[in-house]
């Protein structure tokens, strides 16, 4: 998790950060972006964000890629598509809130006031173990890090588990560790 | 008609998304068979980390479904459906990055030689299922008393449907129209319902609800109908945190299940949070 301060400790990478989002993730793709503000205005959640989608884009186009990566802006995305299809200019805003997230996980630079970063982290470990995605155990995952979430999720789940919508037993893959193995191969050179 | 199909992890405990899919099924003469050991698609989740990880899971569920001879994957949840169309959508024309997503599969020992379309059941039923079969299998003659919106939520018709029903489509209308079942017109369609974002930020989910369960009610829809899990679960659950009447949200196969004649107790209606109490029982159940 990164450190208070962190944002002045990778300024001078900033130049090379946005090559890697221009050249690695289709980042370019911001430069056709004509500041109309349609995605901002059609985003569920833009009131939760710190920088709303236009001004991110602006931010990346002018350097601050520190303020971009530790954004919550992505992390609030929640991927229902809407500003990438009414974009005019058709640049793939959500894609590019994807790629933004990637680079952020792997400069370890993830928000860590937002807590999506730590439930996609849950999800991923749940994966990993059985190869599908067991609510109870990605809930179990996810409660260890925010336990405050979780009192009120309680009665909750015993409700749904009288209904019969509530798996306890996790059901797996016949062989999780290939998936775990799968998961963590890096082939050289793909492409993003 | 037989299809691979990806149920997903959440449908197993879906609120009666099963019982009401196979009860369609059987009626129609439709066979899905399950792609044997399956994975998780990884969702938003595995994209939002790493994309070749996430992109060879997908891949691992078109390699078995190419394996166990599918030409086709057929998925109930939006978010699957969306994710599996992402990775049909990277590797398809791209021999380069298949090569390399194989050097991911290698590890589980299989292979992807081409990707495998996706679709979603309700295309299914629209595209597949001739006008016949639809008036052979159905039980009942009465029209339906309850007035129903239908909500597609986001993943379904973004970014990979036709442009022209990515926000105001039309097809899940027509088709219960054509079975009887008066549908509200309504704006919420296809907005936001909060997706995942709900586990940590309930709070701010709400207002979305709350916009689309309003939008329904003020149009004066009787019973909410919904084609993915976690849109279900979030309308479900959330209309508990909002003030005022409560519509039942079910899956789309529950209600052409009842417009089909199935009885309600087939469907597993008992399993939804706002229970749905129907003006009048269908006759003639079957």
């Amino acid at each position: 998790m990164a450190e208070q301060g962190f944002v002045e400790s990778f300024t001078m990478e900033e130049e090379k950060l946005q090559q890697e989002f221009y050249e690695s993730h289709h980042g370019k793709e911001i430069l056709k972006c004509i500041q109309c503000g349609t995605c901002s205005g059609s985003c569920p959640l833009t009131d939760q964000m710190d920088h709303a989608p236009r001004e991110l884009f602006s931010l990346i186009r002018d350097g601050f890629m520190a303020d971009a990566l530790c954004s919550n802006t992505p992390w609030f995305c929640v991927s229902c598509y809407q500003c990438m299809v009414r974009c005019p200019r058709e640049i793939p805003v959500t894609d590019l809130m994807y790629a933004l997230k990637q680079m952020a996980v792997s400069h370890d630079v993830a928000q860590p006031s937002n807590k999506m970063p730590d439930l996609y982290d849950a999800f991923s470990r749940e994966v990993k173990r059985a190869g599908k995605m067991n609510e109870t155990g990605l809930m179990a995952r996810y409660g260890l890090k925010h336990p405050l979430d979780m009192p009120a999720k309680t009665g909750l789940a015993l409700r749904l588990y009288r209904r019969g919508r509530l798996a306890i037993k996790s059901d797996k893959t016949r062989n999780p560790d290939q998936i775990r193995r799968m998961m963590e191969t890096q082939p050289e050179g793909m492409e993003k | 008609m037989k299809y691979g199909f990806f149920p997903g992890c959440a449908y197993k405990t879906a609120a009666g998304y099963e019982e009401s899919v196979n009860a369609v099924n059987s009626l129609l003469g439709i066979e899905l068979v399950e792609i044997r050991d399956w994975n998780c698609c990884g969702a938003t989740a595995a994209f939002s980390r790493e994309e070749n990880s996430a992109l060879a899971l997908a891949a691992r569920i078109m390699a078995l479904a190419e394996q166990q001879g599918f030409s086709e994957i057929v998925t109930v949840c939006n978010a699957c459906y969306a994710t599996l169309k992402k990775a049909e959508h990277k590797l398809s024309g791209n021999p380069q990055r298949l090569k390399k997503v194989n050097g991911f599969l290698k590890a589980d020992g299989l292979t992807l030689n081409q990707p495998v379309p996706v679709r979603h059941y309700l295309d299914v039923l629209i595209e597949d299922i001739p006008l016949e079969v639809w008036i052979q299998g159905k039980k009942t003659v009465f029209p339906f008393h309850d007035r129903v919106a239908a909500y597609y939520g986001c993943q379904l018709t973004r970014p990979y449907g036709e442009p022209s029903q990515a926000e105001r489509p039309d097809r899940l209308e027509k088709l219960l129209l054509a079975l009887g079942v008066p549908v509200v017109k309504h704006s919420a369609q296809t907005l936001c319902c909060g997706a995942s974002h709900i586990i940590g930020y309930e709070k701010q989910c709400l207002p979305l609800i709350s916009r689309i369960t309003g939008e329904m009610k003020n149009k004066g829809a009787e019973i909410i109908t919904t084609l993915c899990p976690m849109c279900q679960f979030n309308l479900d659950y959330g209309q508990e945190k909002i003030q005022g009447k409560k519509l039942p949200v079910t899956y789309f196969t529950q209600v052409i299940g009842l417009a089909m004649g199935i009885a309600p107790e087939s469907l597993g209606l008992d399993k939804l949070l706002v229970s749905l109490i129907l003006k009048r029982r269908p006759q003639h159940a079957i």
